[in-house]
């Protein structure tokens, strides 16, 4: 296995019965890189994750973590590894400075408790029992817990979900924060913009199967719908003057805009050179850029929801 | 065994933080023996013996025969029902299901006066009959062989034996909170550790604690072990404070041995295991509750906690013999109140080795997660 590459997943299946909940999936994570596994509920993310944690046995397929193979090499594994589950729970009467003391000791390590509660910013929290805090702070408390032994990479199971907006960021900025220690981070999500702001790499993971894995831009430019410009307020002139130049563009009565679907030939310059040459005004200009959404639509045929519904 | 050390000091700290534990483990069986104890302090609890007394001239009793059934009486702790000298008294036994009954042979005056006279190369012998299915028989066995002993002892060693009549040879005067206490030792001992089992085994899984803890190099068997080590401190923290109660506030003369400590650690080791083994089947925690109360109240009425077994009716006394309360029951009555440990100790041997069962059946069948 190449020393640049943390883990490294061979056709892995996992089979309940007669469903098959993750099917054959193949991919690698660089060290240092922050891989996203994308997709709705059931997709097999978490299955995927917890067979790389060692908590659940693959049917078939190979997979190495930091160059340990999962079937035999768990104790190594789980020693070089942090993790926050989905929905991080631990003993409830148990203070946030003791809790990450429990899990230290757990991994015959003295952490840095302080540096840790300071880095999650429970500072203020650190006397306070496990089951007075909130949604977020359980997750911020975990995040803490899964560095307690200072681990190599990092696996994240939806670490925001059903955390508001603002909860939401502070995790994503601890997730830099990892990434810019040198840390690996494979992180699981069924939100679009989690994945498109964090991750180096995603793979898109549906039914079971991987659809796509690349970059974000690479998958957007890929499987994304062509970037699209909107005129507002215009005249309907507008689409017959754009047509002219082969691309295609639509009316819309009730809002007056003019939407054109730009392609990689002719780009926004050319556009504005023709509508001017036409005397044809309008009130404003936007860029819409495609985004992973467009690319799960594009994939999968579904529009993935908020609570990771399709 | 430093993960042992760190989750037991972990649910140690859980239990000292837990209002509803410490009221459910301490207070509400101190509150129980308090108010029983109140309640029935005066009355004694008996236990019937059938008497036959074949040592009779002219239809009195013997001189020594009557010493011993004067001293029997003087223990308070029987119900004495006389036979008949003439009939068969072992053939009445086992038609009326007697189970316990005491036969002076015919000569035991003599053979007790040649006994003082050779100073103790002879014996008087009695005859004890029982029935070894019946809960309360190794009791009045208990009762009996101490008081045949005593009096051999004091015969043979041949001083005052005049004046053995006198003396008082029974262990104590029995009353109801003699009983009733390694009754609420026993109880404790077992909701305590069905519970927390079931309560930590069914509710880590749901809420996903145990999800948590298999990510860590602990082990599973270093948990079951900590939590089984946890269930023995509670339940000895239980003992502790009813044993304090008992002498303190009834004056009660309690023996504390190994044979009890061993009983009260090894009901906790089966508890434990049996609460592993509810959690895992009833995977919902509320189920696994009810599971566990379905089978710790019949258990707490029936296995002779609150009244003995011999006043209950025949079908639920068979049933008592199958529980395994009624041998912790008995047991630590046997080594704690009468101070006859030997007699615990097949009930000891018996719940040690179900204990051990117990809990390695628990241990093999819990998991930390689903394949």
């Amino acid at each position: 296995m190449n020393s640049n590459v943390a883990i490294e997943v061979e056709t892995l299946t996992k089979r309940y019965g007669d469903l098959t909940a993750v099917n054959g999936v193949s991919f690698t994570v660089d060290r240092g890189e922050i891989f996203a596994f994308l997709g709705p509920n059931g997709a097999g993310k978490t299955t995927t994750v917890e067979m790389l944690e060692c908590l659940r046995k693959p049917t078939s397929g190979k997979a190495y973590v930091l160059g340990y193979d999962i079937s035999k090499d768990q104790a190594n594994i789980k020693k070089r590894t942090g993790v926050l589950p989905q929905d991080f729970y631990t003993y409830e009467r148990l203070t946030v400075k003791e809790t990450i003391e429990y899990f230290g000791g757990m991994f015959n390590k003295h952490p840095d408790v302080d540096g840790l509660i300071k880095l999650v910013d429970l500072e203020d929290k650190k006397n306070v029992q496990f089951k007075h805090l909130s949604g977020g702070l359980k997750q911020r408390l975990g995040i803490a817990v899964a560095l307690v032994n200072d681990p190599e990479l990092i696996f994240l199971d939806e670490p925001t979900a059903g955390l508001d907006p603002k909860a939401r960021h502070v995790v994503w900025h601890l997730i830099d924060e990892f990434h810019k220690q040198g840390k690996t981070v494979f992180l699981t999500t069924h939100y679009m913009e989690e994945a498109e702001v964090l991750a180096d790499r995603v793979g898109i993971i549906y039914n079971g199967n991987i659809v796509a894995l690349n970059t974000t831009d690479k998958l957007i430019s890929e499987y994304g719908k062509r970037n699209l410009l909107v005129l507002k307020k215009t005249s309907s002139r507008a689409v017959t003057a754009v047509e002219k130049l082969g691309i295609k563009a639509s009316f819309d009565d009730a809002t007056g805009d003019v939407t054109i679907h730009l392609n990689h030939a002719l780009g926004v310059s050319e556009i504005l050179r023709e509508l001017t040459k036409t005397n044809i005004s309008f009130d404003e200009l936007q860029l819409k850029r495609s985004s992973l959404e467009d690319v799960f639509l594009n994939l999968t045929g579904a529009t993935l929801e908020e609570e990771g519904h399709i | 065994m430093s993960h042992v050390v760190i989750d037991l000091k972990a649910a140690l700290r859980t239990f000292l933080r837990n209002k509803s534990t410490i009221f459910w483990t301490i207070a509400f069986p101190t509150v129980l023996m308090l108010l029983f104890g109140a309640i029935f302090s005066q009355s004694s609890t008996k236990y019937d013996l059938y008497l036959q007394n074949q040592d009779q001239t002219n239809g009195k009793a013997t001189y020594w025969s009557d010493a011993l059934i004067t001293a029997l009486n003087s223990t308070n702790a029987f119900n004495l029902q006389q036979l008949d000298a003439s009939i068969n008294a072992t053939d009445y036994a086992i038609d009326n299901r007697l189970a316990s009954l005491l036969i002076i042979p015919s000569g035991f005056n003599d053979t007790a006066n040649v006994a003082i006279f050779t100073h103790g190369t002879t014996k008087a012998n009695v005859t004890f009959v029982f029935d070894q299915s019946t809960s309360s028989a190794p009791i009045v066995r208990s009762i009996v062989a101490s008081l045949v002993d005593r009096l051999n002892f004091e015969l043979s060693r041949g001083v005052e034996y005049m004046n053995v009549q006198d003396i008082t040879i029974a262990p104590k005067r029995f009353t109801f909170i003699d009983f009733f206490m390694p009754g609420v030792i026993g109880m404790t001992a077992m909701t305590t550790s069905i519970f927390t089992a079931v309560s930590t085994s069914a509710r880590f899984k749901e809420n996903g604690v145990f999800h948590k803890l298999a990510t860590t190099p602990l082990k599973r068997y270093e948990w079951i072990l900590s939590r089984t080590v946890y269930n023995v401190i509670i339940s000895y923290l239980g003992m502790a404070v009813m044993v304090i109660i008992g002498m303190t506030v009834f004056n009660m003369k309690i023996t504390l041995d190994a044979i009890s400590l061993l009983m009260v650690a090894m009901a906790s080791l089966m508890f434990t295991g049996l609460g592993m083994i509810i959690a895992r089947f009833v995977k919902d925690p509320d189920g696994a509750d009810a599971a566990a109360n379905v089978i710790t109240f019949p258990m707490m009425f029936l296995s002779g906690t609150f009244f003995p077994l011999s006043q209950m009716p025949q079908f639920l006394q068979a049933i008592a013999t199958v529980l395994p309360l009624t041998y912790i029951n008995e047991g630590l009555r046997a080594a704690m109140i009468f101070g006859q440990s030997q007699q615990a100790i097949f009930n000891t041997v018996l719940i040690t080795a179900l204990g051990l069962a117990s809990i390695a059946v628990g241990s093999a069948i819990t998991k930390w997660e689903e394949e």
